[in-house]
């Protein structure tokens, strides 16, 4: 059975996880850097959005983000993963190699969530959380943000070769993603262009699926902007398109052949 | 999975026409292998002859350009799943993750294989104590010396039992303590399983214990046969010689002892006669000529020379 393994995949992780505890940490003090000094700052400028206190509407926001970083750079670690042993013990074990992304973006989604929980539990020590805020959904919103943004960082992992450039991904994958969604200011202020662009970000249906949990029961203008139903569906099918994508582009030969030579440093 | 042992297949290894192409390259070349189960069987080649890309197809992760190969009873290119189920593999780099500890190392491994914890646990505690390394269990694999390290590939590669091992040059980089300490493992661990074993190497002395060996040269079968059978084949006695003028010596001496094999500033010359006398008399009979002669028996570097330089 394919469970044991993806098990052990997943275990793997949260045993690596938890040994970098300055990431952890860093994961932790970054979102609290954006609601503390950008909430802040902005919110005097901005004051509130959507019916939504600006420091309040931004909580849903820096929690995807947690999220958006936790699960992408774990799926990005595949790309180390390609040179390192491990991903020799992967494809000689007795599955099909598709299963190695599942794996992997399964593993990837949670890091994320349990990022996402440490994070819940600073904002509810300093009372950023409502009570009555939608648990159920909520636990449901942070599952499909974590999948999908361990979605994009598979995409990106199985089409890049080295992270030596990992500063054009910041710049041009994690940034993207991030100021591009409704995450830091509603969606329907943007300029068209723009919009457009956001409606195309499969993050930014996580993160609304985050403010109806969030922000759901605290105001009518709800700070939302998409149906639940809607968010569920663009997440759920981003997060199969891009395991297919990424596990059709792992699977073709050329993928894991030059793997294996630069693993062997020859062709003996 | 249960834990007994593995019961020998009747054939391991049946290539047919085995090939693989990249682009110009051929880098196998119709190769038809035949390894029956429980053998010792040593694939012997220059780099580059084709080695370890025999070995990528037969594991399943590499694609033949064509022909077939059925290993462990499954054909390589229809049942990929079923074949790496059967095998178990040990690269020339390792397959660890090098942060976590040699424990937590067997636990990824065996659960890669679906084995139940307790199993993985009992497997690992009898393997590495085999192999000597029971009481670093819970040390990173990054801190452990480079053979200690191939030693727990080696245990990776058979925590889930497999009936065909692939060791592909097992003890390259290593030192001599340290490669004696491998073989000895790979013998215990035949000894009590009786694994089929496919070795790479071009350390041939390793190869000596092989029941079967097979020299590869681009890409293509050039001679198999028992290690014995083939030495003994070479003849009874190699005749080295060194001298000023070697072109002169060997002249002299081609038509009695048929042609010389050249390597650097040495000639050699088999003698199939196993009463040495007559070459006793040699270093006399030369004089000044040779500054250097030498009798001694032929081993597997000399086949591997004579079958190589047959065919260039």
């Amino acid at each position: 059975m394919i469970v044991r393994p993806i098990y052990a995949v997943l275990e793997r992780e949260v045993v690596k996880m938890f040994r970098q505890r300055t990431r952890l940490v860093s994961a932790m003090v970054r979102p609290l850097i954006w609601l503390f000094v950008i909430g802040a700052g902005f919110g005097t400028v901005v004051g509130r959005a959507r019916g939504v206190d600006y420091q309040q509407f931004l909580v849903p926001g820096v929690l995807g983000m947690t999220i958006l970083f936790g699960a992408m750079l774990a799926a990005l670690t595949m790309v180390y993963d390609k040179e390192s042993g491990v991903m020799r013990m992967l494809i000689i074990a007795p599955f099909a190699h598709h299963w190695i992304i599942v794996a992997k973006t399964l593993a990837a989604a949670l890091a994320g969530i349990v990022q996402a929980a440490l994070l819940l539990v600073v904002l509810a020590v300093l009372g950023f959380l409502s009570w009555k805020m939608s648990y159920a959904l909520l636990a449901a919103g942070i599952l499909m943000t974590a999948l999908s943004c361990a979605g994009i960082g598979i995409l990106v992992a199985a089409f890049t070769r080295t992270l030596d450039n990992f500063a054009a991904i910041m710049n041009f994958v994690i940034f993207p993603v991030f100021f591009l969604s409704g995450a830091l200011y509603p969606i329907e202020n943007l300029p068209v262009a723009l919009k457009a662009v956001a409606m195309l970000n499969p993050f930014t249906y996580a993160v609304d699926l985050l403010k109806h949990a969030l922000l759901g029961a605290q105001s009518t203008a709800s700070g939302s902007e998409l149906g639940v139903n809607v968010d569920f569906l663009v997440t759920a099918g981003f997060t199969l398109l891009a395991i297919a994508l990424a596990s059709w582009r792992f699977s073709r030969e050329q993928a894991y052949e030059p793997l294996i030579h630069i693993l062997t440093g020859k062709r003996g | 999975m249960n834990d007994t042992r593995p019961v020998a297949l009747e054939s391991a290894v049946r290539t047919k026409g085995l090939t693989k192409r990249y682009g110009e390259l051929l880098a196998v070349d119709g190769l038809e292998l035949e390894i029956a189960g429980g053998q010792f069987f040593g694939l012997l080649g220059p780099n580059g002859s084709g080695k370890t890309t025999t070995i990528h197809m037969l594991s399943t992760l590499v694609r033949p350009s064509a022909g077939s190969a059925i290993v462990a009873g499954h054909d390589v290119g229809k049942a990929p799943v079923s074949v790496r189920k059967e095998i178990g593999l040990v690269f020339q780099e390792s397959a660890l993750d090098r942060t976590l500890t040699i424990a937590q190392n067997l636990r990824f491994a065996g659960l890669l294989y679906d084995l139940e914890p307790a199993v993985i646990e009992k497997r690992s505690n009898e393997l590495l104590e085999l192999f000597g390394l029971n009481d670093k269990r819970n040390r990173p694999v990054g801190s452990l010396s480079g053979g200690m390290r191939r030693a727990l590939d080696i245990v990776r590669g058979v925590i889930h039992h497999p009936r065909i091992l692939f060791l592909d040059e097992p003890t390259i980089g290593l030192d001599l303590p340290n490669r004696r300490r491998i073989w000895r493992f790979i013998e215990q661990l035949r000894a009590s399983t009786g694994m089929t074993v496919l070795l790479t190497t071009h350390y041939l002395e390793e190869a000596d214990s092989c029941d079967q060996v097979a020299f590869i040269r681009a890409g293509k079968l050039v001679e198999q046969g028992t290690p014995k059978g083939l030495v003994g084949a070479l003849g009874r006695h190699v005749i080295e010689l060194e001298g000023r003028d070697l072109d002169a010596l060997v002249a002299a001496l081609e038509p009695r002892f048929g042609q010389a094999l050249r390597d650097g500033d040495t000639a050699m010359f088999r003698h199939g006669d196993e009463d040495a006398s007559a070459l006793a008399t040699l270093q006399a009979e030369l004089g000044e000529k040779v500054s250097a002669l030498r009798v001694r028996r032929p081993n597997l570097n000399d086949v591997f020379l004579w079958v190589n330089a047959a065919r260039s």
